[in-house]
């Protein structure tokens, strides 16, 4: 059983009458790449300032490696990284004396951080953009710059907010790996995003959040299993009435249809050959139709039935 | 030191900023140094003009009149001939000619007919000449009323005119400013426009996105990054004042370390120095871009040196513009500087004045620091 690394019970912040986070848990093993999905406004980056000591908050307490995080607790800090939703570089230094600047916060020693910072640049390819001003890199470049100068240090905790918005699928692509890399050399990493798709790739456990609290946690298999969507399936240019639909809505696992400019979305429970099952009936009635999709439940679809609503809402 | 190191190497960027504020305020103290250098008497003096004289009369009188314009002016006989006058004239050998009559005496002195001018059309210098001629002649009438021969009248009007004049300052005291004086005057500019500027830089990149947070999450304490911060600003400040004291140094050598004043000037720059660090920290943390950063380092420098007397001097500055000055700090170190330009030596009022000057700016100092932490505790809370 590893041990837990972060550790949040019952985090209460509030902004006047606003409950940022609502009694907020939260366990994150040592080894995991945790993903924290929610919308836009659900609390992930104000639970990872509270996290962080960024921000005071109203309840609750924060361990992180067994202590309690407080704002001089320096020996914890020590040991986190972290990597901000907007890239966080001064304009005027160099690649180089940036993630030198920003390494040696935590580690004194000149020779031993110009080591780690060599490694840094090794592992975000800025090899060749060590002397160049951040204000001539692309954008993949500067989220690069910006994950080169929270991880330089060596951290066992990573976290890491919305690091890929804004960034080309090239460039998304090579920090996801990057960020596995990091994993897989050991580090403890927290990713927030409102991507699904990024945590569904890189993330070994997921808590989806919403109004300032955890509606449900687990892997992502263990997430699609909790809901009733099993398949999506979708018929283009397909004509039917009333009656066709009715039809359709009997048929076994069938428990939701959408129709609409002649496309069809039918929901079914996870269940053998229900495409089949919608197909022969189309063709019973002699009903023509267009392209054919089958889909297994997304994390979106996970978010939907628990909550009502579109993840990118 | 990281944060330390940091300040610097952002720094670095502006150096040439830095040398381009260095280099006006060096060459305005200079020009304005060199143009005060010559006083006011010497370029009177200059303003002697050629005189063609024609004497028609060769008597005592006339001779005297000649050797007055000669003391002032450089005088060239000629001969009484309207055709060699005008050629003189046109060519501009002579910019003024004076012909003296036959009967110098009885038309000029006993009557009231004017001597016989003639000048270059428009010439200022003629103006002046026309008034010594007219303040002579009227000096050797009342002379000559009064029962003195032409000999005693000459002499005594010759007494009188030379005479030193002794020229009244309007505050009385010496009108002696030592050589340093507008260099002085000038360094508030150099600190509030170069720290200003620096400053507002530096902060302004400190504040950028989300490297604040990224620093306070670090494993170095807020205070100890603040303490960094504080001390390459000290750093900073202590270099702009080492030039400012070298460049005085440089251009005055012993002129400025002989004065028995030198230490007030040191310290009332010092003073300056760090009412324009405090300052300029706190227009720095009001600064949003780069865009506006110029304007406002030129506005809060120019401005405060156009109000408090480092441009124009507070002699002639309105009193209701020197009364709302007051409440700048620059007006309070020009009045230091202008107690010690202008005296060798301190009375116990003038130093009590120094005092209360130099008191007054530590205070303005001491305002802008607390405001800082003012607005620095809200923008954390906040």
């Amino acid at each position: 059983m590893s041990t837990n690394i972060v550790q949040i019970e019952n985090l209460v912040k509030r902004y006047g009458s606003l409950v940022a986070l609502d009694h907020l848990n939260l366990n994150i093993s040592e080894g995991e790449v945790f993903g924290l999905l929610g919308p836009n406004g659900s609390g992930k980056t104000t639970a990872i300032n509270c996290m962080l000591s960024l921000l005071k908050y109203d309840k609750g307490v924060i361990r992180i490696f067994g202590e309690e995080m407080r704002p001089d607790n320096y020996q914890v800090k020590q040991q986190i990284g972290i990597v901000l939703q907007n890239v966080a570089v001064f304009d005027e230094l160099t690649v180089y004396e940036n993630i030198d600047y920003f390494c040696g916060l935590y580690v004194s020693d000149k020779r031993k951080r110009k080591e780690l910072v060599e490694e840094a640049i090794t592992f975000t390819d800025l090899n060749d953009y060590r002397k160049m001003r951040p204000k001539k890199l692309s954008g993949g470049l500067l989220r690069r710059l910006n994950i080169a100068c929270g991880i330089a240090h060596k951290p066992r905790l990573i976290i890491m907010d919305e690091p890929t918005v804004a960034v080309d699928p090239q460039s998304r692509n090579k920090i996801l790996e990057g960020i596995q890399k990091l994993n897989e050399q050991g580090s403890t990493i927290i990713y927030t995003s409102h991507y699904m798709e990024e945590v569904e790739q890189i993330c070994t456990r997921i808590a989806i959040m919403d109004h300032g609290h955890v509606i449900t946690s687990g892997t992502k298999e263990e997430l699609k299993k909790m809901i009733k969507t099993g398949e999506t399936i979708t018929i283009e240019a397909v004509p039917l009435s009333p009656e066709n639909l009715a039809d359709i809505r009997t048929l076994p696992h069938v428990f939701d249809l959408h129709y609409e400019e002649q496309v069809l979305t039918v929901r079914c429970t996870g269940a053998r050959h229900n495409l089949i099952r919608l197909l022969n009936y189309l063709q019973s009635q002699d009903i023509p139709f267009g392209q054919v999709s089958s889909e297994l439940p997304t994390l979106n679809d996970v978010f939907l039935e628990i909550t009502g609503k579109q993840l990118r809402d | 030191m990281t944060v330390f190191k940091c300040y610097m190497k952002i720094l670095r960027q502006n150096v040439g900023m830095i040398i381009i504020y260095l280099g006006i305020f060096f060459s305005v103290a200079l020009v304005m140094q060199m143009a005060a250098g010559k006083s006011e008497n010497s370029l009177y003096a200059n303003a002697s003009i050629d005189i063609g004289v024609t004497d028609e009369d060769q008597g005592v009188l006339a001779q005297g009149f000649t050797d007055y314009l000669g003391s002032i002016h450089n005088v060239i006989p000629m001969e009484n001939d309207p055709e060699v006058l005008q050629e003189n004239l046109f060519y501009r050998n002579v910019e003024y000619i004076v012909q003296i009559p036959a009967d110098f005496y009885e038309t000029c002195i006993l009557g009231d007919t004017p001597l016989k001018v003639t000048k270059v059309p428009g010439s200022y210098s003629s103006y002046y000449v026309d008034q010594q001629i007219s303040s002579y002649i009227s000096t050797l009438r009342t002379y000559l009323a009064a029962g003195f021969s032409p000999e005693e009248a000459i002499q005594g009007e010759k007494n009188e005119v030379h005479e030193p004049v002794t020229k009244l300052s309007s505050d009385s005291a010496s009108s002696d400013l030592v050589p340093y004086t507008y260099y002085f005057r000038y360094i508030p500019y150099l600190f509030l426009g170069a720290l200003c500027y620096t400053m507002g830089y530096i902060l302004m990149a400190f504040k950028k996105g989300d490297i604040q947070k990224r620093m306070e999450a670090s494993a170095i304490s807020v205070r100890r990054q603040a303490l960094e911060g504080l001390l390459a600003m000290g750093v900073i400040g202590a270099f702009l004042w080492f030039l400012g004291i070298l460049g005085v140094a440089i251009m005055y050598g012993n002129t400025f370390w002989g004065s028995p004043l030198f230490g007030y000037y040191m310290v009332n720059t010092l003073l300056m120095l760090i009412v324009a660090l405090s300052l300029s920290y706190l227009i720095g943390m009001f600064i949003p871009n780069s865009n506006i950063l110029s304007g406002v380092a030129n506005l809060v420098s120019l401005s405060m040196c156009f109000l408090c007397g480092v441009f124009v001097p507070m002699d002639v500055m309105d009193k209701s513009v020197l009364k709302f000055s007051q409440f700048l700090p620059v007006y309070w170190y020009e009045q230091v500087n202008e107690i010690l330009s202008r005296h060798h030596t301190l009375t116990p009022e003038l130093l009590r004045k120094i005092q209360v000057s130099m008191g007054i700016q530590m205070l303005f100092a001491v305002v802008f620091v607390c405001l800082i932490l003012v607005v620095s505790r809200y923008r954390k809370e906040g």
